[in-house]
């Protein structure tokens, strides 16, 4: 049985025609090495844009799901004040809310690395509003942390303060001038790169005294609510209720996220590579065509008896053979660039460079549509600029073409 | 014996640019039967060529038919003009057209790809003919490191592959010194003992009055004279 799909597939695949068309290719092989080359290059630049794009979405989607359903945030002449701790009771009150935190945190600048790290204050008999703060005060104790004024910090932050010689503690300077020595307690694993790379969890009394907080007042209220299709239900209670409040969403902070990261800016590069790359392909095959020397082999083919299939199966193959082998070897460096070297140099156009500086790793996200993707805008279309001059000329008259 | 190629009011008109038509062949009335030598003489551009470019069914007629065992090969498709040619037709160029790259071996197998013949059976066919006429030393020599007169066997070798009945021969001295034409006659003369269909076209006074020869047709401004 084996052996008769053997010999079937043997009559349909015709070996001499693909022998034929790799001498072809050798024959040209400078040519055809410039060309793979080219290929390969844009396949790689091309897969990598998608393979970071796909990796910082991912990143977005782990934060935004981390992320509070409802903020609420003072304004006072368009700009953020404290708000009154006092409020959460009566935001406690409005139904379909099942819980609503005063948060204590900040932005703390630290000069020497030119970063922002995020101070965060936790309670430790409080309700978390986040799953790794639930953990970290698991793992330890801010009660004692506050004794020993003590701080856990993410791996990302205990890295710039190692590089600016701060291994057991941290100078912090308060709005008044004097310096607030906080001991670092331990290193937390976030559940996003983001967190963990700027994040400073500490007694929210310390966060207080850092930045000469009033104890009666807080940055914002973080509200849980029962069924997240109420989230713009309870959004506009809480607005009745404050007159002088933002609201913010899940939805808005998906937003403001997205921005952070700038993945739209790696989409826009993306579809400008794609555009390249057509353009090329496009303007290569409209500027050379098929050489004297190419139109004549085909003539000569032609005459001693291929027909016009023939000589387009052959350079079917030629392109097929270029095309894919380039395609693969683009895909190959892709992952490795990406994935294993952490692709140096493009992360950085596509990541956002905010208040934050982002130093994750880009999580290995393997996406088929991706690599569908860039296969049918690269080798298809190489396959068609190489097929339509060649039938172009295999369609003439033999003899016009041969003379 | 029976008729095997017939032209029937043949005219060829080849434009040249968009306003420029020069006329290869006027109304010219041919029939050639089975085995015949035919040559057919006369000055560069009377219209030789042009006969069997057609015949081969390298290009259409302007008007009238080309018929080749009562088959009208002149209003065949291109794949089916192809097919003919692989099956009937073997062509040996005044310049040869060989692949310039590839070797003896890759070019005499240049009719026998599209057939996709198990790798024996090709092989045997290409290992007799390039025996045949004497390049079988050269098998793995690319074509242009040979001189003319080896290039011209290498091409007598793949119009002969296929073992096609009729033979096809275009100004095949016109680049070789008398010792080499006189071999070419040879193998011609060899060809003919096989009940090939010859048709030679030149104007190399060495083919004039040979012996196995049928006849002698001149060709004058795309018009049978004689």
């Amino acid at each position: 049985m084996q052996y008769h799909i053997l010999i079937k597939w043997r009559n349909t695949i015709n070996l001499y025609l693909i022998e034929y068309a790799i001498n072809a290719m050798l024959r040209q092989k400078y040519k055809n090495f410039f060309i793979f080359m080219i290929l390969t290059f844009l396949t790689f630049l091309l897969t990598s844009v998608f393979f970071i794009t796909n990796s910082i979405r991912f990143e977005l989607d782990s934060t935004v799901n981390a992320l509070p359903q409802i903020i609420v945030q003072k304004v006072k002449a368009g700009k953020g004040y404290d708000i009154e701790v006092a409020r959460v009771d009566k935001i406690l009150e409005i139904s379909g809310v099942s819980d609503a935190i005063a948060r204590v945190w900040g932005y703390y600048y630290f000069e020497n690395a030119g970063v922002n790290f995020s101070i965060v204050g936790i309670a430790q008999y409080e309700n978390q509003y986040k799953n790794s703060f639930a953990k970290v005060t698991e793992k330890f104790d801010f009660e004692q942390l506050k004794e020993n004024s003590s701080m856990v910090v993410g791996c990302g932050v205990m890295q710039v303060m190692r590089n600016s010689y701060y291994k057991e503690y941290f100078n912090f300077i308060k709005p008044d001038g004097t310096l607030k020595k906080v001991t670092i307690g331990g290193i937390f694993d976030a559940d996003t790169n983001l967190e963990s790379n700027d994040m400073i969890l500490m007694p929210e009394e310390l966060v207080r005294e850092i930045f000469d907080f009033d104890p009666l007042k807080a940055t914002d209220i973080v509200v849980k609510v029962a069924n997240p299709k109420e989230i713009q239900i309870v959004a506009s209670k809480i607005k009745l209720m404050f007159a002088d409040t933002r609201i913010i969403t899940t939805n808005d902070l998906k937003v403001s996220y997205q921005n952070i990261f700038d993945y739209k800016s790696g989409i826009f590069l993306a579809l400008f590579i794609v555009s390249i790359f057509t353009f090329f392909i496009i303007i290569y095959d409209k500027s050379s065509g098929l050489s004297s020397e190419e139109k004549k082999e085909i003539g000569i083919l032609k005459a001693v008896g291929w027909k016009v299939d023939d000589v387009l199966k052959e350079k079917f193959y030629e392109s097929f053979i270029i095309s894919f082998f380039s395609y693969s070897l683009g895909v190959g460096l892709s992952l490795g660039f990406v994935y294993l070297l952490n692709a140096p140099i493009l992360r950085d156009i596509f990541v956002g460079y905010s208040q934050l500086k982002t130093d994750f790793e880009l999580p290995f996200v393997f996406d088929m549509q991706t690599l569908f993707l860039v296969f049918f805008l690269s080798v298809p279309i190489y396959i068609a600029a190489t097929l339509i001059p060649s039938w172009r000329v295999a369609t003439l008259e033999a003899d016009e073409v041969i003379r | 014996m029976s008729k095997i190629i017939e032209l029937k009011e043949i005219t060829k008109i080849y434009e040249v640019g968009k306003h420029e038509r020069i006329q290869a062949l006027e109304n010219v009335n041919l029939k050639i039967d089975e085995g015949e030598v035919i040559i057919l003489k006369g000055v560069s551009g009377s219209g030789k060529s042009t006969i069997l470019s057609l015949i081969a069914a390298l290009s259409k007629p302007t008007s009238g038919e080309v018929l080749v065992e009562e088959k009208k090969i002149s209003k065949l498709p291109d794949n089916f003009a192809s097919i003919y040619r692989r099956d009937n037709i073997g062509f040996i160029f005044q310049k040869y057209n060989l692949i310039p790259n590839l070797s003896v071996k890759e070019n005499i197998l240049l009719p026998l790809i599209p057939l996709n013949l198990n790798g024996s059976k090709v092989d045997e066919k290409i290992q007799s003919v390039m025996k045949r006429f004497h390049i079988a030393h050269k098998q793995n020599t690319i074509v242009r490191n040979l001189s003319g007169g080896e290039q011209q066997r290498v091409a007598i070798a793949r119009a002969n592959v296929n073992n096609p009945k009729i033979i096809l021969a275009d100004e095949p001295t016109a680049n070789l010194d008398e010792k080499l034409s006189l071999h070419f006659i040879d193998m011609m003369h060899e060809l003919h003992s096989q009940k090939k269909t010859i048709i030679i076209a030149t104007h190399d006074p060495l083919f004039f009055g040979l012996d196995f020869v049928s006849r002698e047709i001149e060709i004058h401004n795309g018009k049978i004279v004689s």
